[in-house]
Order: C-alpha cells, then sequence, then structure tokens
C-alpha cells in the first residue's frame, strides 16, 4: 500500500519509538527540574501593625464593635453643591431580590435614569467581580466585615455626607458613625439582623428557646434528620458551633478553637445529615425545612411572602440569643469608584434612608429592618406587620454597642483558618 | 503556494478557536494555581504567568489533601464513585434505548431521537429545580409511588441522599450519552450481522462479538462526554441534596473560587482534576486509534 507524501504513517517504528521515549523522558526530567526550582509556599503574609497588632486587608486596622476604626480617606469626596446627573443607567449591585424595584423605578423616575439591578450571589464574589472589572455599578451593598477589603482595594468611593441629611436625622446614632466606619466615610447602614435558630413548631416539638443552650437542638435533632439546615455562610456556621461551647470571640483566630468547631459540625453529619443554603426564608414557611440556622430577616420576609395558603403565620418560631452572646450585623451602601454619576450616588443612598422608602422597602418587601428611628418594633407587632410569635425578630438600636458580637474583618492567616475549616465541613466526610 | 495553503486554512478557525476559548484559559487557571494572592488586599489572585515564577505550593497543599487522611480524600473518592455510579446506569438505561432507535425504530427514528434531545432545550438549572418540585414528600414522584403501591409511603427524596444525585446526574447528562452511541449503531453495517448469523452466530452471540466490538468506540465517546462534566459538576448536588455528606468535588472549586483568599487553592483543584481527565482523554483516544486501525486492517483485507 502506497500512502500520500501528505499523510503520516501511524505506525512507530521500535527506533522511532525509542528516539521519541528519549525525548519524552528528556523534557520530563527538564519539567521536574522546573518544578524543583519552583517556589512552594501557600501562606498569605498577615501584616502586623508597628505595635505588633494584627492588621485586615491593605494594613488597615481590625474593627471590633468595642474597638472603632476610622478608615482613611484614599481620595477626597465630591465637593458639595453639585447637580445631580441624569439621563443614561444607574446600576445597583445587591444580592438578589434585596431591593424593592417599585422603590428603583420611583426614584429612575425622579432623577431621569433608567435603574439597572445587577445581583451577585454572595458578597465576596460580589467585590471579586467588581475588583475583576466584570462589572461597573454605581453603588452596591457592603458589610462591614468586607469594608476593609473595599476601601484597601480603592473599589468604594469616600462620602460627602452633605448629600445624605438622612443619615443624620433618620438612623439610629449608633449607626450614623459606627464602630467599623468611624464619621461614615464609605457607607450608610441599609438593614439590620441577627443570627438565630428560625423552626415550624408544628414540627419540632422541642420548646427550643427555653432550652439551656439552644444551639444545641442541632446536634439533638435525630427525629427530623433531612429536615435540618444551616445557613450557607462560612462564618455564621463557624460562629455558631463557637456560641454554643460558649465561646464569645467570633473573630478568633486560634486555630484550636476553629478545628474544635468544625469537629462539632461534624457531628452533624450523623445526627441529622444536615443541609447548608440560604434559603430558609423559603423552605422554614414552606415546610420543607423545620429547624434552620437563620436570619432574623428571613422570618419576617417568610411570614410575607412564603406562607403556604391555609399555613397560619403562627407555626413559625424564632429564637436568637439575648445582647452580647447574639451575633448581629448590619448591611450597608456603598458608592463604587466606577460610577459615572457620584451625586446622583450620593442621592441614592440618601434616598435609601428615607423614612418612607425604607419602611415600605422593609414592609412591603424584602423583611429586612432598616435600623430607623421612627420604626418602633413594638408598633410593629401592633400593627401586625410582624406577628407576635416573631417580635423577637425585631431588632433595636441597644442590639448594638461596644458588648455586642458581630463578624468582623479577619487578617489574612484568619480568613485562611476560617475558609479551610469551612471547606473541612462542607466536604462531608470520609 | 496557494492549493499547499488552501486545505489546511480551513483549521484556522477551529485553532483560533481553541487557542482564545480553551488554551488561554486554561493558561490562565495553571498561572493561577501557581501564583500567589495579593498580600494587600486578598482579593485578587497574582497569576504567575512566567514559569520561572511558579510557585507550586497550591498544588502539593491540594494533593495532601487529596491523599488518604486528607480533608479532600472522603469528597475526591464519592465524587468517583457517583460518577463511576452514574456512568453505569446511563450505559444500562442508554445502551438499549439507542440500540433500539439505531436498529429497530423504522420511521419513528427521527421522532424518537427529536424526544431524546428534547430535554436539552430546557436549561439543566431549570430541569434540576423541576425535580425538586416532583421529588417533594408530596410531589408528583411520591404520589405516584405510593398511588401503585411501589411505596407505603412518601420517601424523602430530598433529604441528602446519593441515590438522589446519582439519579439527578444520570438525568441530566443521559441525552449526550445516547446521542453519540445512536451514531455508532447507526453506522454499523448490517452486513457484519448477517455474516455473523449466516455463519451459525445466535442473535446474543452476534450482539456480543460483532454489535458491542463495533459501538465501544460510541460508549466511549458517550462515557467521556458525559463524564467530564460530571467530575466537575457542582450544581446538581447543590439543588437536589445540599448536604455535605453528599458534596463533590466540584463544590469545593466553588467554596474557593466564590470569594475567600485562596482562589489558588480553587484553582490547583481544577488542574489536578483536569490532569486527571486527560488520563481518561488519553485512554479514549487511544481505543479510539486501535479501533480506527482494526477497521483499517479489516479494510485492507
Amino acid at each position: 500500500m502506497t500512502m500520500h507524501p501528505k499523510e503520516r504513517p501511524d505506525d512507530l517504528s521500535r527506533r522511532e519509538f525509542l528516539l521519541r521515549a528519549a525525548g519524552a523522558a528528556t523534557v520530563m526530567s527538564g519539567a521536574g527540574g522546573l518544578l524543583a526550582a519552583c517556589s512552594s509556599s501557600t501562606t498569605v503574609a498577615a501584616p502586623t501593625s508597628t505595635t505588633g497588632e494584627p492588621l485586615g486587608p491593605g494594613g488597615l486596622p481590625l474593627a471590633r464593635p468595642d474597638k472603632r476604626v476610622t478608615l482613611p480617606r484614599w481620595e477626597d469626596p465630591i465637593a458639595s453643591g453639585l447637580e445631580p446627573e441624569t439621563g443614561g443607567t444607574f446600576t445597583i449591585f445587591n444580592y438578589p431580590d434585596y431591593f424593592y424595584k417599585k422603590l428603583l423605578k420611583d426614584f429612575g423616575k425622579k432623577y431621569k435614569v433608567d435603574v439597572q439591578y445587577t445581583a451577585f450571589d454572595n458578597i465576596s464574589s460580589g467585590i471579586r467581580r467588581l475588583a475583576s472589572g466584570a462589572v461597573q455599578p454605581d453603588v452596591m451593598e457592603m458589610t462591614p466585615d468586607n469594608l476593609d477589603l473595599a476601601v484597601a482595594s480603592k473599589l468604594i468611593k469616600p462620602l460627602n455626607l452633605d448629600y445624605i441629611p438622612n443619615l443624620q436625622a433618620n438612623v439610629w446614632p449608633e449607626l450614623v458613625s459606627p464602630f467599623y466606619d468611624g464619621e461614615s466615610r464609605y457607607t450608610v447602614p441599609y438593614t439590620t439582623y441577627a443570627t438565630g435558630i428560625a423552626w415550624r413548631n408544628d414540627k419540632v416539638s422541642e420548646d427550643i428557646a427555653s432550652m439551656p443552650q439552644p444551639w444545641d437542638i442541632f446536634w439533638e435533632s435525630q427525629a427530623y434528620k433531612g429536615k435540618v439546615a444551616l445557613l450557607s455562610e462560612p462564618r455564621e456556621t463557624i460562629a455558631m458551633a463557637l456560641l454554643r461551647k460558649g465561646i464569645t470571640d467570633i473573630n478568633t483566630e486560634d486555630p484550636k478553637l476553629i478545628d474544635q468547631a468544625i469537629a462539632d459540625l461534624k457531628e452533624l453529619y450523623g445526627v441529622c445529615n444536615i443541609k447548608v443554603g440560604d434559603v430558609q426564608y423559603q423552605a422554614v414557611p414552606e415546610g420543607t425545612s423545620w429547624l434552620n440556622q437563620a436570619w432574623t430577616g428571613d422570618m419576617i420576609a417568610g411570614y410575607i411572602y412564603y406562607l403556604p395558603k391555609g399555613t397560619p403565620g403562627s407555626v413559625l418560631s424564632y429564637w436568637k440569643a439575648e445582647k452580647g452572646k447574639v451575633p448581629i450585623q448590619n448591611d450597608c451602601f456603598s458608592i463604587c469608584t466606577t460610577t459615572k454619576k457620584p451625586v446622583l450616588a450620593h442621592l441614592f443612598l440618601n434616598y435609601l434612608l428615607d423614612n418612607g422608602v425604607a419602611y415600605t422597602n422593609f414592609v412591603d418587601f424584602n423583611g429586612y429592618q432598616p435600623p430607623l428611628n421612627e420604626i418602633d418594633p413594638a408598633a410593629l407587632v401592633k400593627d401586625g406587620v410582624v406577628p407576635e410569635n416573631l417580635a423577637n425578630s425585631v431588632l433595636t438600636n441597644d442590639d448594638f454597642g461596644p458588648d455586642s458580637l458581630q463578624e468582623m474583618t479577619l487578617t489574612a492567616r484568619g480568613q485562611q483558618l476560617w475558609e479551610d475549616g469551612y471547606s473541612d465541613f462542607l466536604a462531608g466526610g470520609s | 503556494m496557494y492549493r499547499r495553503w488552501l486545505w489546511p486554512s480551513f483549521a484556522f478557525p477551529g485553532i483560533l478557536w481553541l487557542i482564545v476559548l480553551f488554551v488561554v484559559p486554561f493558561y490562565a487557571v495553571l498561572a493561577v494555581a501557581l501564583g500567589s494572592v495579593d498580600p494587600v488586599t486578598l482579593l485578587k489572585p497574582v497569576p504567575a504567568w512566567n514559569p520561572i515564577d511558579w510557585n507550586v505550593g497550591w498544588i502539593v497543599e491540594v494533593l495532601h489533601r487529596l491523599a488518604p487522611g486528607g480533608s479532600f480524600y472522603g469528597v475526591a473518592i464519592r465524587t468517583l464513585e457517583y460518577v463511576a455510579a452514574s456512568l453505569a446506569l446511563s450505559l444500562l438505561i442508554g445502551y438499549p434505548v439507542a440500540y433500539y432507535v439505531a436498529r429497530h425504530a423504522g420511521r419513528w427514528k427521527g421522532i424518537l431521537l427529536v424526544l431524546i434531545v428534547l430535554p436539552l432545550w430546557i436549561s439543566y438549572m431549570m430541569r434540576m429545580l423541576a425535580w425538586v418540585n416532583l421529588l417533594q414528600p408530596e410531589g408528583y414522584v411520591n404520589r405516584f409511588l405510593t398511588f401503585t403501591h411501589v411505596l407505603s409511603r412518601p420517601h424523602d427524596w430530598l433529604g441528602g441522599h446519593s441515590s438522589t444525585v446519582v439519579f439527578a446526574l444520570v438525568y441530566g447528562y443521559i441525552p449526550y450519552f445516547i446521542l453519540p452511541l445512536f451514531a455508532s449503531l447507526d453506522r454499523i453495517d448490517r452486513s457484519h450481522l448477517e455474516a455473523a448469523r449466516d455463519l451459525g452466530a445466535s442473535p446474543w452471540s452476534a450482539f456480543r462479538h460483532v454489535t458491542l466490538p463495533l459501538s465501544k468506540t460510541g460508549i466511549l465517546g458517550g462515557s467521556v462526554l458525559i463524564t467530564l462534566p460530571m467530575f466537575g459538576d457542582y450544581y446538581t448536588p447543590n439543588i437536589v441534596s445540599p448536604t455535605p455528606t453528599t458534596s463533590m468535588i466540584g463544590n469545593q472549586i466553588d467554596l474557593y473560587f466564590h470569594g475567600g483568599p485562596q482562589p489558588t487553592i480553587g484553582a490547583a483543584i481544577t488542574i489536578l482534576l483536569a490532569v486527571f481527565l486527560t488520563g481518561l482523554m488519553a485512554y479514549y483516544m487511544w481505543t479510539i486509534h486501535r479501533a480506527q486501525r482494526a477497521v483499517g486492517a479489516v479494510g485492507a483485507v
């Protein structure tokens, strides 16, 4: 059989095989040398201050509820008295379904812009997308524990509070110049919430709130196997295991404590085949989850939106620990460096702190409580906005302060420690 | 000159496509896996584009975790088990379907093929979410099974079971298994089977000695098509069984890439998974090559 010169024979002769094998061996040995010449490191440098105090991203000090931090402004805020920009689009970067679209439409109408809502899965991935340039929003949701990162990376702009009078006028004093952002240089607060336990009291027989340590219910939930879930949030999950053991330093970077927390969490595989996810606001009211770690806002939103027809609101229960033992948090809004409408972005921050806007967003849409003086917790229950059995889902300004617990920024090493711990839990054991 | 370059130039779009959408992204992941993280912000990975700057620490770290006793060992073995079980089930279900459509469907062949492909018209995510509704305790699956007395009471399919994940993987990927297998079976020259029968082979023997060996490339092609995405899948267990005990290695990649200070670990797992899958691909290529040679030899005779 003859071959065209362009056709290559498929078979290798013994000689060719030996030649090629020798070539491959040479390349492989070279690769070995190359790899050997490579460095081998898996630690991220954790900067410390001159006094040896651990620092966060960008060498910024780590804020804690009892340790106020005022972040440096990396550029001057915009000048006062400028006219807002009009026309084009105005983009809000936020969790999905976390702002009432009708209110956004109203804002767009008022300032003659087309308001777009771009969603992220979680704040970490949102910040990563912003840093990569994949999105160019005008304003975005921010959390205090990610603030250092956003400022160090110059992803958000310093604020000119002259444009945001509602901050001083309407917001709880504790969050006007909060401990994580002294002088409110980069953020305004948006919503508040605490982390606790939500359950269907028609399915779960225990009186969880009366237990000596209510978090123990997850470790005693054999009867509810397949219907028990934790939040899909590394910080919240591990913090819960720490709190159960009476450890209130939920920003600890002690490997022994984290290892113990992970070992405790792993026990839940066998106890209840624990699930993880962030659909508790829907799963508990609908009864697909009976016992769930949950944020306060979830139950209010769940009560408003997800209770199936014919299911009374009284089947929902919620527990959270008292101040000093309960993780609390507040979400914020910031102006992104990518904004082309900085004045309008300031006005949007002022808009979301308007009493009427914030209240409507809360009770008609997302269920997460804004930190406004005008909202009377007692009235929320009295007016039926929040059912009596969920009254402890409502927060007050007293819940915040130096003796509160808040998950905050960790050092580089701490972040690695928590992430690896959560990965170990998520791997599901052997 | 013109003739010399005309036909090779036809490969240019494909080569460009491969370079832009495969080689460059793959090298980017490799550069991240062998790079570091911005120490100032901990936000951005710092890819090591130059091999001289490569840092193998993350790869070594992941290899340690994948070793017995390491934190990734269990999830890696579980992933292998799920993919193997899904592949076996796909073969068990898909082969008879492909065989029937190729050999016995007659004028219904076109319609049956459309029906096989039909689920792919809906996004994978939507189909999985639909199953979440169907598999609810009060869903249609339980209603049907209790009505027909297959089950005495509703089963908690979504309570975190390996079987649910395997079922979902099979459901999601099986059309991709059937199609190449169908093409392979459809191409088999009937005269080979007739010759086998003429020489006294029973139907089963003819199938075993003629059809099955000649459809081996189809089986392998379908297997490669479905196992490659299955190994990296994370959304299927997330949707139908969001428990750590049924998570797959893709969930770890997702975790490390989804924020946090170690995207390098996510990239390192991806690279090691790719190396493992390359081994499978090499076996596939070798088998195809051997089959082509065998067919060539038959042709020469």
